[in-house]
């Protein structure tokens, strides 16, 4: 078990930058989840993690031991690839004692621990059998196995539920976080899906365009979103983002929609925010799940342009004045394709981001 | 339609076959005719000793009836079993050569490096000579005032005129270079076929869990390219045993019968003495053994097959 430390780290594919100046601190035994969407350089970062590729600069630390130029053989790191990686040549027993048996470790010993390995992840009935065909829930047990039998000092995932199927996903999930809570690991879990990130880690650091965009709590990143970006991107569906101008009126600073409906007052901590940052031009941001029907005039004067039933409630699409949105309403709304209604986000739950910056204001 | 209820009805299915079959009927028919009537026609052959030189057609081959005359012969008859040994003596040095220097630098061409493309048309190349213009080549390399006794005189600074091709030691020498020149590029455009087939996540998880390039080679990559192996060591095997152009024109099985190898030995048989019954009994001995090899490593592929996922 071990801390990871990425300082000042950067990584470019000739002229293409996949990860710009990233510091991150994973925290011993903690649950990291890297969540991206494709591209954004997750991976990249977790194969210099794991010494599969060297930074262009920047060092990685486990504990206070700088590992950057120890090779990818000696760096004791844990890895569960995306398709498992199971040496399906050889039979279970085998892939348990692989690591073992390239350190030299004698036959008694190995027989023991793969022995305790096993009994640990439930995998003594399957020893002897061909590791080929077994189910996918059994080869993640066995790709885990596999790598924790060296007690690596950390561990690392690559989006291993990807292959599965929905509704198995789930089941998955609630083994996977369970183990990690046995194994009391670091491990660090690449993945494209908030939801698994959302359900499975401690603390979520959200990556864009090689750009570390914020780290945070599932409940942190989801409430308080750093950036636009980050707002977009977490929660299904994301954040909406109006256009908004903050105007003073009577001592009070409202959120001008312009041409989408009425201004909107800002609490009080939030609108102290935006004047300590002079702020003007701005998101008003607001989450499709805070969202209700109100009475003329009160609210953002919404065109509805489509609803998408999702069985256990409804998702509403509406045009604001040209800005698409979303809203998350009961599934008896009354609401209609093609119909105009008045839509008033909670005030608690409104962020306001800066227009030119696209970073939040306060609360982040 | 009662009696037709009696008996199982033909089904949709049973028909569509029946007239399937029907239709392919010429077909099989004519392939039937092009692979059994040679195949038979050889073995009524093989059971005379009938030749051109007796002015009568083979299907007169009856009047020089001996049953099984010409296999009781090729018992005894020494020149077939030293060429015989030579073909398994090129066999067993060429081929293993071949796999271990075709493996060798398949190794070398996993990872990229500058000219990788250049070197890999360049080690193809034999393979795209025609192995008559192979064996010419090596003929005039092995002359006694020829490139290799030049390079050789060169580098020891003395006179060497050593007659390659006319001493029966050095001759088969020289025509297992030959071989194994041409024929190490197949191997190794086969098995890096194999090697790349390996799937990387497993080198890398390997690698993870420790193992040096010597325990990645023997525990991933050798066991996952095992089928692949028995293709190619099968294909080279066969092939070898058939040698002949390359060293028909280095040596023409001689001096002697120094470099004489089973198709040699047939060759002149067929040529020079027309013993045309025995030469049709060799065939067949030939035929079947070579269908026992190959038997064997099509079944053995097959269960790899199956193992592998």
């Amino acid at each position: 078990m071990s801390s990871i430390h990425l300082k000042a780290l950067t990584k470019s594919f000739g002229n293409f930058e996949a990860i710009k100046q990233m510091d991150l601190m994973v925290r011993d035994g903690e649950f990291l989840a890297l969540l991206g969407p494709s591209g954004c350089g997750k991976s990249t970062t977790m194969n210099i993690i794991a010494g599969m590729e060297a930074p262009s600069t920047g060092r990685v630390f486990f504990d206070e031991r700088d590992v950057s130029d120890v090779p990818m053989t000696r760096r004791g790191v844990g890895f569960v690839f995306q398709n498992y990686a199971i040496f399906t040549h050889m039979n279970v027993r085998a892939n348990l004692a692989y690591g073992l048996r390239m350190r030299g470790v004698g036959p008694a010993e190995i027989d023991r621990r793969v022995a305790a390995i096993a009994e640990f992840l439930q995998l003594t009935p399957f020893l002897d059998q061909p590791s080929a065909k077994l189910s996918v829930n059994i080869l993640q047990r066995l790709a885990i196995g596999r790598s924790a039998i060296v007690e690596p000092a950390i561990f690392l995932l690559d989006e291993p539920l990807s292959n599965v199927d929905a509704a198995f996903r789930a089941v998955m999930r609630t083994e996977l976080k369970h183990l990690q809570r046995q194994f009391k690991q670091t491990m660090v879990y690449v993945t494209h899906d908030q939801l698994e990130a959302m359900t499975m880690a401690d603390r979520i650091a959200v990556m864009d365009h090689g750009v570390l965009q914020q780290v945070g709590t599932p409940l942190e990143v989801y409430n308080n979103p750093a950036n636009i970006f980050v707002a977009r991107f977490i929660g299904s569906p994301g954040m909406n983002l109006v256009p908004a101008t903050l105007v003073e009126r009577d001592g009070a600073l409202l959120a001008d929609l312009g041409a989408a409906g009425a201004s909107r007052p800002l609490e009080a901590g939030l609108a102290a925010a935006a004047r300590a940052a002079g702020a003007r031009e701005v998101w008003f941001g607001f989450r499709p799940e805070g969202v209700n029907l109100a009475a003329d005039g009160q609210g953002l004067a919404v065109t509805i342009t489509f609803l998408e039933r999702i069985g256990s409630r409804t998702i509403v699409h509406f045009d604001a004045a040209g800005t698409a949105g979303k809203a998350v309403f009961e599934n008896d709304v009354p609401l209609a394709a093609g119909t105009v209604a008045q839509l008033v986000p909670a005030d608690a739950l409104v962020r306001l981001f800066d227009r030119q910056s696209g970073l939040a204001i306060g609360g982040a | 339609m009662s009696t037709d209820a009696a008996k199982a009805p033909m089904s949709a299915a049973d028909s569509d076959r029946k007239l399937g079959f029907y239709l392919t009927l010429p077909a099989q028919i004519l392939v039937l005719f092009i692979a059994l009537f040679p195949l038979l026609m050889q073995l009524y052959i093989s059971l005379t000793d009938w030749s051109p030189l007796t002015g009568r057609g083979w299907w007169d081959a009856w009047a020089f009836w001996n049953t099984f005359g010409n296999y009781v012969e090729l018992t005894v008859d020494a020149r077939w079993w030293g060429a015989l040994w030579r073909t398994v003596l090129v066999m067993l040095i060429c081929v293993p050569a071949e796999f271990l220097l075709g493996l060798a630098l398949a190794t070398l061409f996993i990872d990229n490096f500058r000219g990788k493309r250049v070197f890999y048309s360049i080690i193809l190349m034999p393979m795209m000579v025609v192995p008559a213009v192979a064996g010419y080549m090596f003929f005039m390399l092995f002359q006694s005032g020829g490139p290799i006794n030049n390079i050789a005189s060169a580098l020891s600074g003395q006179n060497v005129a050593i007659a390659w091709l006319s001493n029966p030691n050095l001759a088969f020498v020289a025509v297992v270079v030959a071989d194994i020149w041409q024929w190490t590029p197949l191997m190794f455009l086969i098995l890096l076929a194999g090697l790349v087939g390996v799937p990387d996540d497993q080198l890398k998880a390997a690698t993870l869990l420790g193992a040096n390039w010597w325990q990645r080679f023997t525990t991933i990559m050798l066991p996952r390219m095992k089928g692949i192996i028995v293709i190619a060591v099968a294909i080279r095997l066969i092939e070898n045993f058939k040698i002949f152009d390359t060293l028909y024109i280095m040596t023409a099985g001689g001096p002697g019968v120094a470099t004489e190898t089973i198709s040699v030995y047939i060759y002149k048989l067929t040529t020079n003495d027309l013993a045309w019954g025995y030469v049709a009994a060799i065939a067949l001995v030939i035929l079947i053994s070579l269908s026992i090899v190959l038997g064997i490593a099509i079944s053995r592929q097959a269960r790899a097959g199956e193992g592998a996922a």
